[in-house]
């Protein structure tokens, strides 16, 4: 989905988040394809920058099924996207405790672990885009993490903190280290 | 590439970028951009990286929605038989005994089986199992309510209190706490 879409898609035309909320739970099914039409390629970003590759689908599906299914726990106070990511992130943890999501343990410790090669590197034909995509690959997971949710889909710190399970302030030094190695490597 | 020395300003640029700034705050981040040539260089460089961000997967919305069950309201299914039975426990007091023992000869003589609630979803998460560990009672609750005109006149807040108090008598099981537990998800503002 283009940002020309997401943006089309939200507010103006088809109504709030919370209003599409309201109509699904009063039995309008069309208010649920917005709503995910609107969230799951967001989703499925931050699911894939949690290091997730195979089974991406299958979480963002599982997210949805678990968010709506307990919607009147969703409170208003955050986005519904940060809510979504905190369901999507738990379930990644929970995967990964129950090895369901087989392979992918590797990076659920933010310790030395890198990606020192992505393959979506290879189907990036730009040079330019390959080597910006290699750089954020080389950032540590929690920074690649907190950076694709500040510069892909441009979320405070504060919601940020929220959806990886951080503080504000650790959010912001994430950020800014992320963004200090991505210009190193990319000058260099 | 150099750093622009009013972090404040370059703090939030990756929020300009994605057009998420306030009106006020976004006035005010585009004039100090237009005259800084740091901030320009990163305002070009996030839009690049924002671009190579976003580029990754294009979900299939259907199957996501097709797997969702129908929205079913806490108190009006699961939640509103517990009422009933609840207020048939207040309603009948001493006698509830008697008639459950009454309602389960009858169900036994009749051939009828109290139907537990059951859920409209479609996916595991949305339909565990859950039978109710009193099936009896449910089927009597709703004619004795009604019976009680007191009763009928509560409203959901009344009910929900009516509720928590019958809770912690644990006189009435609760078969849905595990699935409870399953399904809560902490709003975001509840951590740290
Ligand atoms: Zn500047």
């Amino acid at each position: 989905m283009t940002d020309v879409a997401d943006r089309a898609d939200s507010r103006a035309d088809q109504g709030t988040d919370d209003e599409l909320i309201r109509r699904w739970k009063s039995g309008e099914q069309r208010a649920a394809t917005l709503l995910v039409g609107r969230h799951a390629d967001s989703v499925a970003r931050f699911v894939t920058s949690l290091g997730v590759r195979d089974d991406v689908e299958d979480v963002v599906q599982d997210t949805f099924v678990r968010a709506f299914a307990s919607i009147d726990g969703f409170r208003g106070e955050s986005r519904l996207r940060t809510w979504l990511f905190t369901i999507a992130r738990r379930l990644v943890l929970d995967a990964r405790r129950s090895e369901r999501w087989r392979g992918e343990q590797v990076e659920v410790q933010d310790g030395d672990a890198r990606t020192d090669f992505d393959p979506l590197d290879a189907m990036v034909a730009d040079e330019a885009e390959r080597r910006m995509h290699g750089a954020v690959a080389r950032l540590t997971p929690t920074q690649r993490q907190v950076f694709g949710l500040r510069v892909g889909e441009g979320m405070s710190y504060r919601e940020i903190a929220d959806a990886v399970g951080t503080t504000e302030g650790a959010a912001r030094v994430h950020y800014h280290n992320a963004m200090r190695a991505i210009k190193e490597l990319l000058d260099d | 590439m150099t750093d622009c020395p009013d972090g404040a300003v370059r703090d939030l640029l990756p929020e300009l970028v994605n057009d998420r700034l306030a009106p006020d705050v976004r006035r005010r981040v585009d004039a100090h951009v237009r005259d800084c040539a740091d901030c320009q260089q990163e305002v070009e460089l996030l839009r690049a990286l924002r671009a190579s961000l976003r580029r990754v997967s294009v979900m299939d919305v259907g199957t996501i929605v097709s797997a969702i069950p129908a929205y079913r309201a806490p108190r009006r299914s699961w939640g509103g038989w517990r009422a009933a039975a609840a207020i048939m426990l207040l309603a009948v007091g001493g006698t509830s005994v008697a008639v459950l023992q009454r309602e389960n000869t009858a169900a036994r003589d009749g051939g009828v089986s109290a139907v537990a609630p059951s859920g409209r979803g479609t996916s595991p998460i949305a339909q565990p199992s859950r039978a109710p560990t009193l099936p009896a009672i449910q089927h009597p609750a709703p004619e004795l309510a009604l019976g009680n005109p007191a009763i009928d006149e509560l409203n959901d807040r009344e009910l929900a209190t009516l509720l928590a108090e019958l809770e912690t008598l644990e006189a009435f099981p609760s078969p849905d706490e595990d699935r409870s537990a399953d399904l809560v998800v902490p709003s975001p503002a509840g951590t740290d």
